[in-house]
């Protein structure tokens, strides 16, 4: 060791004001895997990776700016989320109550538990594609996937198996390593990203849609707030917790980056166009070979139970914040009927849809992005009025220049929305 | 929903004719204001309520939407309220622009949907619904609806949403409230219904609350509760608070706390804020914490409770038992600390060696071996460490430079020093030095 760290070592306690124990704790949490991190590694679940994928291997590199606005907006989001929940301490859903009354409360519950059942059921179809992969059948996997998560998280112990679900997730940096290995068109992806263009097709608006909506889910907006509040963060740990969710925002951009480039220097060149989650997997070849496969299962298989653990209790939890304290595992069923209602619907429901003979996956995975997108916009103008909320924020509230920026992004999903409603209607 | 209400025998609810002529809030916002000739002048917007010595705040004006303009209507002017309207006594109404007055709030924008204590079951809620009644003749808040049923029953409709459930109203004095359109609100009833409840309890809900609402339930207390609340919560959260409150109320309550645990967080403070309270402080107890403040808990200094019973050596046993029956609110009174004329420390005393000798008896005879350990205020932690294990006592003294004792350090202060100092050297480990 140095003179200058020894140096350093002897001060520490003159630097103590900013550095108490419960901050370290916070601190190395937040390193190593904070709430950030872990909605950004959710965010690559199943239903990401697919959306991704589907977006490579239909458009090649010409829609990666639709990923880059998706990031941008995540990053903003995740961030004012982040904020909201440090400054106000409070949850979401319990805060549009206030703000805005009994029906909007309501709305934005109902608006939550939609998408996440959504989302929850691409959770279960990530599974039983990998499942298929093997072999197994998805009246097998499904159950047996939605008791365990169920069980690990109403048991408590779900904190244990967390990292191994992390780990396992993990595997899509392999899509990094992939990108590199099937030597895309640096130029045109770089292109991609920079110029917007796109065909004025249903499947494009589409598959622009739900790339917005799988990027920036609904319910890790919801998450990051109440993970703020439930663990007491100050306004000291706010800037720890801003690193942590760029982080991890940047993260599910950058692999979601690589997932398109991969599937377009591969798939789309090929012009093989992704019927199932088999497909997905053969773009992994150039670095795996015919590994490509169990790899690919793996990391959709930690990834959806990751996803799948965290999404039912972050929502019960928002839900439950309507009675004013949000419910947590401490409190028995009785104690905290809409927290157990909650986890129980989306759990259940989900499961349900996805068992029901011939569903298709890929089309299900898919579309409840779409779903994710729809409900996502009363989700962010409510969060839009809360950030310029003077009463509520005090300094923390947003400036004119980031309101304008939050409205352009609200403005956009508005108009893919709409564009989409409108080729499904006509 | 069964429950319990406090105080029901008091309760203005329990009588008949309040029961029968209650009328919600939540239901009347956007009914018709009406003159005396029952013509439409308006639609209700807000509720206006004073804050005052009353335990039931009157209604003092209403919110009312005018064609495109919103305006006050002064509470004196309404001759009836019912479910369905609002009837005003004169035609010709003075209607002036509404602005929020301190020590005023609005029924539905500051309390419906907000967070409110529930001193009963002891946590936070919202409140679902208010409700309005004619009482000591003026039209007050009488009541709180905290169901979960009633706040679906606002999501719909007209008729449904209007219908009173008087079955879930719980009565007004039994909650808190924290809204405070203005600033400052002291609500008589909430302030006695929060002063019933232990300090630990008063704790807990703080720490469940949004950050105004913190602030907002502190002022609601009066200052030598606050304090004892203060002493039972979470340091974190204490000092997130403490950064909340003005300098004057830190002050205020900092003073009133243990100084001990009071110089813990003002040193956490940045130096700014720390000299804003200090310097609006006694002058007196504001010397004592920067001289606490000075030392950092890795010296005796730091880690001691300054609490300590003195007593002089020609004190009689009886005064000395008086002494720590008249402290026995504090948790550190196990026994005495007896010094001589000019203050310096001579023994600590037992509690059981008081009982055992004669009341008239003078301390000096109880002076005797085992002598207390004790150490000087600068003494470095590892020294504190090395005393305690090699006396295996449950606390030592700390002395001035001039032998006079100035604190006590308990074996569970040392544990408390030791558990922080833990934390920060696995991290400066772990990081190589981050700090």
């Amino acid at each position: 060791m140095t003179e200058v760290k020894k140096g350093a070592k002897k001060k520490a306690p003159a630097v103590k004001s900013s550095l108490s124990p419960k901050r370290i704790r916070i601190a190395a949490l937040l390193a190593v895997m904070g709430p950030g991190v872990i909605a950004g590694l959710s965010d690559d679940d199943p239903a990401g990776i697919t959306t991704y994928s589907v977006l490579g291997a239909k458009y090649g590199y010409r829609m990666l700016w639709v990923l880059v606005i998706s990031t941008v907006a995540l990053v903003l989001f995740q961030d004012l989320g982040a904020r909201i929940g440090v400054v106000t301490r409070q949850g979401l859903i319990g805060l549009v109550r206030q703000k805005y009354g009994a029906r909007s409360g309501v709305l934005s519950a109902s608006a939550l538990i939609l998408a996440n059942i959504g989302t929850m059921t691409a959770e279960f179809a990530g599974i039983a594609a990998a499942g298929q992969l093997f072999g197994y059948s998805r009246y097998i996997t499904v159950p047996i996937a939605a008791l365990t998560v169920s069980f690990l998280v109403l048991r408590g112990s779900f904190s244990r198996v967390e990292k191994v679900f992390f780990v396992l997730s993990a595997v899509f940096f392999a899509y990094v390593i992939a990108g590199f290995l099937s030597r895309p068109d640096w130029g045109q992806a770089l292109r991609g990203m920079v110029v917007p263009s796109m065909p004025f097709t249903h499947d494009a608006v589409f598959i622009a849609t739900a790339t917005l909506g799988t990027t920036l889910a609904p319910w890790g907006l919801a998450f990051i707030q109440s993970y703020a509040v439930d663990k007491r963060l100050t306004k000291d740990d706010l800037k720890l917790l801003r690193v942590d969710v760029w982080t991890g925002s940047l993260l599910t951009g950058v692999i979601g980056f690589f997932v398109v480039v991969t599937c377009a220097a591969t798939l789309n060149k090929q012009h093989i166009s992704i019927q199932d989650a088999s497909d997905a997997a053969a773009a992994l070849k150039p670095l795996a070979g015919t590994l490509a496969k169990d790899l690919f299962a793996f990391g959709l298989i930690g990834a959806a139970l990751l996803a799948a653990s965290i999404l039912p209790l972050s929502t019960a939890y928002s839900v439950s914040d309507l009675t004013g304290r949000p419910a947590a595992l401490d409190d028995g069923p009785r104690e905290a009927p809409l927290f157990y209602g909650t986890f129980a619907a989306i759990t259940v429901t989900s499961a349900i849809l996805i068992l029901i003979p011939g569903a298709p996956l890929i089309t299900i995975l898919v579309l409840t992005q779409i779903l994710n997108a729809v409900l996502l916009l009363p989700l962010l103008l409510y969060m839009f009025g809360i950030a310029r909320d003077r009463r509520l924020m005090g300094d923390y509230a947003a400036t004119k220049t980031m309101s304008a920026i939050y409205a352009v992004i609200i403005s956009l999903v508005a108009v893919c929305v709409g564009c989409m409603l409108w080729f499904t209607i006509r | 929903m069964a429950r319990k209400i406090v105080g029901r025998r008091d309760s203005v609810l329990a009588r008949k004719n309040i029961r029968e002529s209650l009328v919600s809030v939540a239901g009347l916002i956007g009914r018709p204001v009406r003159d005396n000739d029952g013509l439409d002048i308006g639609k209700l917007v807000d509720v206006v309520v004073r804050h005052g010595e009353e335990t039931y705040p009157p209604v003092s004006g209403l919110i009312v939407k005018v064609g495109q303009r919103i305006l006050f209507v002064n509470g004196a002017r309404i001759s009836q309220l019912t479910k369905d309207e609002i009837r005003l006594s004169s035609t010709k109404i003075n209607l002036e622009v509404f602005q929020r007055r301190p020590g005023e709030s609005l029924l539905d924008a500051d309390v419906i949907d907000h967070q409110i204590v529930d001193v009963d079951g002891l946590r936070v809620v919202r409140s679902s619904d208010l409700y309005l009644a004619p009482f000591d003749k003026e039209i007050r808040v009488v009541g709180v609806d905290i169901s979960f049923v009633s706040f679906l029953r606002r999501v719909f409709p007209g008729a449904i949403r209007r219908r009173p459930t008087p079955e879930h109203v719980v009565d007004w004095a039994s909650v808190a409230s924290l809204a405070d359109g203005t600033g400052v609100v002291r609500t008589a009833g909430s302030r006695a219904a929060l002063s019933q409840l232990r300090p630990a309890d008063l704790a807990d809900l703080i720490e469940d609350l949004a950050g105004r609402e913190q602030g907002a339930l502190i002022e609601l207390l009066d200052p030598e509760l606050a304090a004892d609340v203060l002493e039972e919560m979470e340091e974190e959260e204490l000092q997130g608070l403490i950064r909340g409150l003005s300098a004057e109320r830190s002050a205020e309550l900092l003073a009133r706390m243990e100084p001990d645990e009071s110089a813990e967080v003002l040193r956490d403070l940045d130096v700014e804020h720390r000299e804003s309270i200090l310097s609006v402080m006694d002058p007196a107890i504001a010397k004592q914490l920067r001289h606490l403040v000075s030392f950092d808990e890795t010296h005796a200094g730091g880690i001691m409770t300054t609490h300590i019973l003195i007593v002089r050596e020609n004190d009689t046993v009886a005064s000395a038992l008086d002494l720590l029956v008249q402290n026995r609110e504090r948790d550190i009174s196990d026994g005495v600390v007896v010094v001589d004329g000019r203050g310096k420390l001579l023994d600590h005393i037992q509690v059981i060696e008081l009982v055992a000798a004669k009341p008239s008896a003078l301390l000096s005879t109880l002076i005797g071996p085992p002598y207390p350990t004790a150490v000087r205020l600068e003494a470095p932690l590892d020294e504190v460490i090395d005393e305690f294990s090699d006396n295996r006592g449950s606390s030592i003294i700390v002395i001035d430079e001039k032998n006079k004792p100035v604190g006590r350090i308990l074996a569970d202060d040392l544990v408390d020093a030791l558990s922080h100092l833990a934390d920060r050297r696995i991290f400066t480990q772990g990081t190589g030095g981050l700090s």
